[in-house]
């Protein structure tokens, strides 16, 4: 069968109709020769593009034959394993491949040595054993030990006395802490500690600690109580050897883990842990929801409430300590504008009647060159900004410094501060996660706090209080003091350093509340006796016999000479109400506990100490002023 | 080798961390005892711990071989049903028997004298066999040290006694002059013969069914729970589904078969049985018939896959309909089984649909079953580890390789534990399921960094057997 047979079967054109024996005896001719058969066949088939066959070349054995190197030798070979810590006692054997020279690698040898010349107390030469010794095992390196705490009989006695546990017990426990490499459940699925019975042990040692003992049945440590009291001891033993200060960073931490542990608070996680092993799947999975709604809740606060802080931040203003009394009228606020507008004239800035922005509106709308409005998430953002921006005209005016502004348009420096403040506030996100936080332990270290913004030149500590005092009215300013009076307080600081000044300022915080809960029992107060004279009046308009009544009742409830008074002043108003309120208290206080005294004097009573404090100094004041 | 050998400075015997001291792996269990060398991937040596007790003569024979019918001849197990070695001289004859003998541990006696040479062994005709095993036995006893060479690991049970620990490793030391002696639980070389070193070990096995919590490496001393619903109560639960069956099907072993016909599906056997002119023992008729029930076990009995347990409603109807297997008994007679076969191995997972038991040990509590064992297991542990444990269920034993078994406990434990995530392990390859604990102690006697845990006979020598309780915790 030839190639054209092959063509004519499968129907395929022939391209070499015309000539074809030609040149297929002049292609065919030369393999002939050697093909006979199948082959001879299969060679026909590719017809005119004969089937390229590649002789099969095996280079493995060829190469093999060429480097004719000698066989690899294998031998039994005897070693020992130095992390056995037995001075090679046990020789196991191994097939190791024979080296040239015979020498055992360095390491292994060192290793070994050292191991021999720990443990050896043999009068045999080292340098004779080495021949025969056997090479230590490559494994030997792998073995590691954890370092649990030691302590001498006297260090136990100083520092780590307990009354729960004896020392034998304490040792039991680090021996097994050592024993199974710290692995807790291990330790605890193990422990077993049996105390001895004191009749066999009369050491001198412990002689004390049975004398006093009743023999201590076997106690039912939980795993948490194991840790605690290794941790006590481990925590203890790290501050004898260093004390904390020395201590590097990571023992320090190490050092306040271990003090830190909590038993009680171990034991609940557990239960929790153990509650949601317990969960059904619809309970898991409901709960896996709930967790991410909350996140997500959690999420949009953290947001809101930093955008809020942001818009804070912005709109503060220092305060200023001249006095305001002068504005508060219509004709002073016509007079402040005409005072600002002039020295605007004078430095030649543009009227603030646009920046001013009469409206907000046409404000936010001003700056949207620079800032993108497009994007709807930013505009919250660019509001805020101008209305940083225009807070800084603010300033400009107040404080008439000679600020010029980069261009005289005041659309454009309104922009350019609401970029430059957005450019800022990028940046200093940026920045933040730069600077290393410190922890409080290197705070302590380096004497390192936080100071809030100060102003140029010196300042005192005592200002930031006093500032703290402007703040508040008169009135309350007094009541204060009084407080403070009350408790030995001068209201000026003597030694004002920076811890005293925040001690300080804590319980300014907590007299301050006192004042404001009182203020707000008052008002209650007084609201209530007028609720009650009203009723009495009516109760009276009602009949003789009920007028009575309702008379009786009232002094029972109001408190006597106060509910008259609330009955004659019903009419006046609330002011008139939270004077008698404050004439029923201080009968209060005069009669400690009445039984039938009202609800909310009761919660004035618990607040005693408050009105105590500025009861009288209140009524003078509010005396002087009437 | 087709890679040229590396120079063996840069060897990496490091990164792989074998390195072989052919030591010796011997896993006994109450059916069969296992032995090999540590490092190859299967027991060169599986023998029955039962073994055969000639009376008259007062012999002991061992090995499949020698179990053929013959006067006054007994079986016996060295083993008692919680998988404890009961009779040491047996166990000591049995296992010398395994490792000597039929391992072939290179003596060190010259081949004159060891008589390998001039003794060729004739085919497998029983009672020469049996000749030549029991003279090889003669001779090993004149070997000083039969395995001087070879370190010899050691499995045994969680709940081992400590004194059956110390007279492990006498023998060990004293008969054998090994090297070096280490014992280990068989759950943990279960877990590490799956890779894991944290794992909850379920073994059904042959007199038990255990379940024990290995965390790192060590077995969870409270965890270890076990129960007797392993193969042979199996075995006893089929004997009770042939009783209740109708009608009562017998269970003839193969030995007393002479010949058989082909018979129809459910009718009585037509074969002629043997006759021996001494008396059968009940004790290896018994041993016959267990080769029989075994078979079934393999062939016929399944696991209700689940989900639901197989006495739930609906689930006896559905069973009913699928596809039954036929049983041929050695005798010729046979039968089709559907859903009994469902049945038989139901106890081991509901107490309630276990066959009732004649024997008091045969009946069995809710806690006794498999998932009540697993129950008990993780409560009687530390909170943090049960996730992980779970995690890592290795599955091991022969009995484990019932079909639809993993399927069930799967089902089982995820309806147990629905929030945590539950994953089995259970070797494909049969073998592996099979020889679990053996395979972990290969793997564990070939690791280079255990050399430095051996017990050495000089540690032996100076502590007294007391120091495998120390060491072997
Ligand atoms: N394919 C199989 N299917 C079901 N059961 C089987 C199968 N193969 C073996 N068995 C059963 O498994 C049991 C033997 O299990 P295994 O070899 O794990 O026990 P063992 O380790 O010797 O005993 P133990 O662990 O209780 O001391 C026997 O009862 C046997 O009938
Ligand atoms: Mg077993």
């Amino acid at each position: 069968m030839t190639s054209r047979d092959v063509h004519d079967v499968l129907n395929l054109p022939s391209d070499h109709s015309g000539a074809p024996r030609p040149s297929k005896k002049q292609k065919t001719s030369a393999p002939r020769p050697n093909l006979k058969g199948l082959a001879r066949e299969v060679q026909n088939l590719g017809g005119d593009n004969p089937i390229a066959i590649v002789p099969e070349v095996n280079f493995f054995k060829k190469r093999r034959f060429a480097t004719r190197k000698p066989v690899a030798k294998w031998e039994l070979k005897a070693f020992t394993n130095s992390a056995r810590g037995d001075d090679g006692a046990l020789v196991l054997r191994h097939w190791k491949r024979r080296t040239d020279d015979g020498a055992p690698p360095v390491e292994g040898a060192q290793d070994g040595d050292g191991q021999q010349q720990r443990g050896g107390g043999e009068g045999t030469p080292a340098s004779e054993r080495r021949e025969e010794k056997p090479e230590d095992s490559a494994f030997a390196k792998y073995n590691v030990k954890v370092v649990v705490p030691h302590y001498t009989e006297d260090q136990y006695h100083s520092n780590l006395q307990n009354n729960d546990w004896t020392k034998e017990e304490t040792d039991y426990l680090l021996e097994l802490a050592k024993d199974f490499d710290l692995r807790w459940t291990l330790i605890w699925d193990r422990y077993d500690f049996t105390p001895k019975p004191p009749g066999g042990g009369g050491d001198a040692a412990n002689g004390e600690d049975t004398s006093t003992a009743v023999v201590p049945a076997p106690k039912q440590r939980s795993m948490e109580d194991l840790k605690a009291r290794y941790y006590e001891v481990a925590a203890k033993m790290m501050a004898v050897q260093k004390p904390a200060q020395y201590m590097t960073r990571p023992e320090f931490e190490l050092y306040e883990m271990m003090q830190n542990f909590d038993p009680e608070q171990e034991r609940k996680r557990k239960q929790f842990a153990l509650n949601t092993l317990s969960r059904s799947k619809d309970e898991a999975r409901e709960e896996e929801s709930l967790l991410l709604e909350v996140k997500r809740i959690l999420a949009r606060t953290e947001r809101f409430n930093e955008e809020r802080r942001e818009l804070y931040n912005r709109l503060d203003y220092p305060a200023t300590d001249s006095d305001i009394n002068s504005f508060k009228t219509s004709a002073g606020l016509q007079n402040l504008l005409q005072t600002l507008m002039s020295t605007d004239k004078n430095k030649k800035r543009k009227s603030i009647m646009p920046g001013e922005g009469v409206s907000p509106s046409n404000n936010s709308g001003v700056p949207n060159s620079a800032v993108s409005e497009t994007n709807p998430a930013n505009r919250r953002e660019s509001i805020a900004a101008s209305a940083t921006s225009n807070n800084h005209h603010h300033h400009a005016r107040r404080d008439s410094d000679a600020r010029t502004p980069a261009t005289p348009a005041d659309p454009t420096p309104t922009s350019a501060a609401a970029a430059a403040a957005n450019k800022k506030k990028g940046g200093g996100a940026q920045q933040q996660p730069e600077r290393r936080k410190l922890t409080q332990q290197e705070e302590q270290v380096y004497g390192v706090s936080y100071h809030d913004r100060l102003g140029s030149g010196p300042t005192f500590r005592y200002e930031k209080i006093n500032k703290l005092y402007s703040h508040k009215s008169g009135q309350q300013q007094l009541r204060i003091t009084n407080a403070l009076s009350e408790l030995d307080l001068p209201p000026r600081l003597v030694m004002p350093t920076a811890a005293v000044t925040a001690q300080f300022e804590v319980l300014w915080g907590a007299v301050t509340a006192l004042v404001d809960l009182r203020k707000m029992s008052d008002r209650l107060d007084g609201e209530i006796k007028i609720e009650e004279a009203k009723k009495a009046e009516r109760d009276r308009a009602k009949g003789i016999a009920a007028e009575k009544e309702g008379g009786k009742e009232k002094g029972e409830g109001g408190g006597g000479g106060g509910g008259d008074g609330a009955a004659a002043a019903a009419g006046e108003g609330e002011k008139a109400g939270e004077k008698t309120g404050e004439g029923g208290q201080t009968k209060e206080d005069g009669e400690k506990k009445r039984p039938g005294s009202s609800g909310s004097l009761t919660a004035a009573g618990h607040k005693r100490s408050a009105s105590v404090l500025s009861a009288a100094s209140d009524k003078s004041s509010k005396r002087q002023k009437k | 080798m087709a890679q040229q050998p590396l120079p063996s400075s840069v060897q990496p015997t490091d990164v792989y961390g074998g390195d072989e001291v052919s030591a010796i792996v011997l896993d006994p269990g109450y059916i069969n005892t296992r032995a090999g060398f540590a490092g190859e991937e299967m027991p060169k040596q599986v023998l029955p711990s039962f073994y055969g007790h000639i009376t008259s003569s007062n012999r002991d024979v061992f090995g499949d071989q020698a179990m053929y019918p013959r006067a006054d001849f007994e079986i016996r197990n060295y083993m008692n049903r919680d998988s404890v070695v009961e009779d040491w001289d047996a166990a000591t004859k049995i296992w010398e028997h395994a490792l000597v003998n039929r391992l072939g541990i290179p003596r060190p006696t010259p081949p004159s004298k060891n008589g390998l040479n001039n003794k060729p062994k004739p085919a497998a005709e029983g009672e020469d066999v049996e000749m030549a095993d029991e003279a090889d036995l003669d001779e090993t006893e004149n070997y000083e040290k039969p395995m001087a060479e070879n370190p010899l690991l050691m499995t045994e049970a969680a709940w081992n006694s400590p004194k059956q620990r110390e007279k492990a490793i006498e023998i060990c030391m004293e008969n054998w002059a090994c090297p070096a002696f280490w014992l280990s639980k068989t759950p943990v070389l279960a877990a590490f013969a799956a890779g894991k070193a944290t794992a909850l070990v379920l073994d059904v096995g042959g007199s038990n069914t255990s379940v024990t919590a290995i965390f790192d490496g060590m077995v969870l001393k409270r965890s270890v729970q076990r129960s007797p619903v392993g193969g042979v109560w199996l075995s006893s639960q089929i004997r009770s589904l042939f009783e209740a069956s109708e009608p009562k099907v017998e269970v003839v072993p193969t030995f007393m078969v002479e010949n058989k016909k082909p018979v129809e599906a459910g009718q009585p056997a037509d074969a002629r049985l043997k006759t021996f002119d001494f008396q059968i023992s009940p004790s290896f008729r018994a041993y016959e018939e267990e080769r029989v029930l075994k078979e079934f076990k393999e062939s016929v009995v399944e696991v209700w896959r689940g989900p639901g347990r197989y006495l739930a409603p609906g689930n006896e109807d559905y069973a009913k309909n699928l596809p039954g297997r036929v049983f041929e008994m050695p005798d010729g007679s046979n039968q089709m089984w559907r859903e009994q076969r469902f049945k038989a191995a139901e106890g081991m997972w509901d107490d309630n649909a276990a066959f009732p038991s004649a024997t008091e040990e045969g009946k069995i509590t809710k806690a006794q079953t498999v998932p009540g064992l697993i129950k008990a297991a993780l409560d009687s542990i530390d909170v943090d580890v049960r996730p992980a444990l779970l995690a890592n269920v290795v599955v091991t034993g022969s009995t484990s390789l019932l079909p639809g078994f993993t399927d069930r406990l799967n089902h089982e434990l995820t309806a147990m534990f629905p929030s945590v995530k539950v994953k089995l392990h259970a070797a494909g390859l049969s073998s592996e399921r099979r020889f679990g604990a053996w395979i972990g102690g290969s793997i564990l006697g070939s690791l280079g960094t255990f050399h430095q845990m051996w017990i050495s006979r000089k540690e032996y020598e100076e502590n007294g057997p007391g120091i495998v309780e120390k060491r072997c915790k």
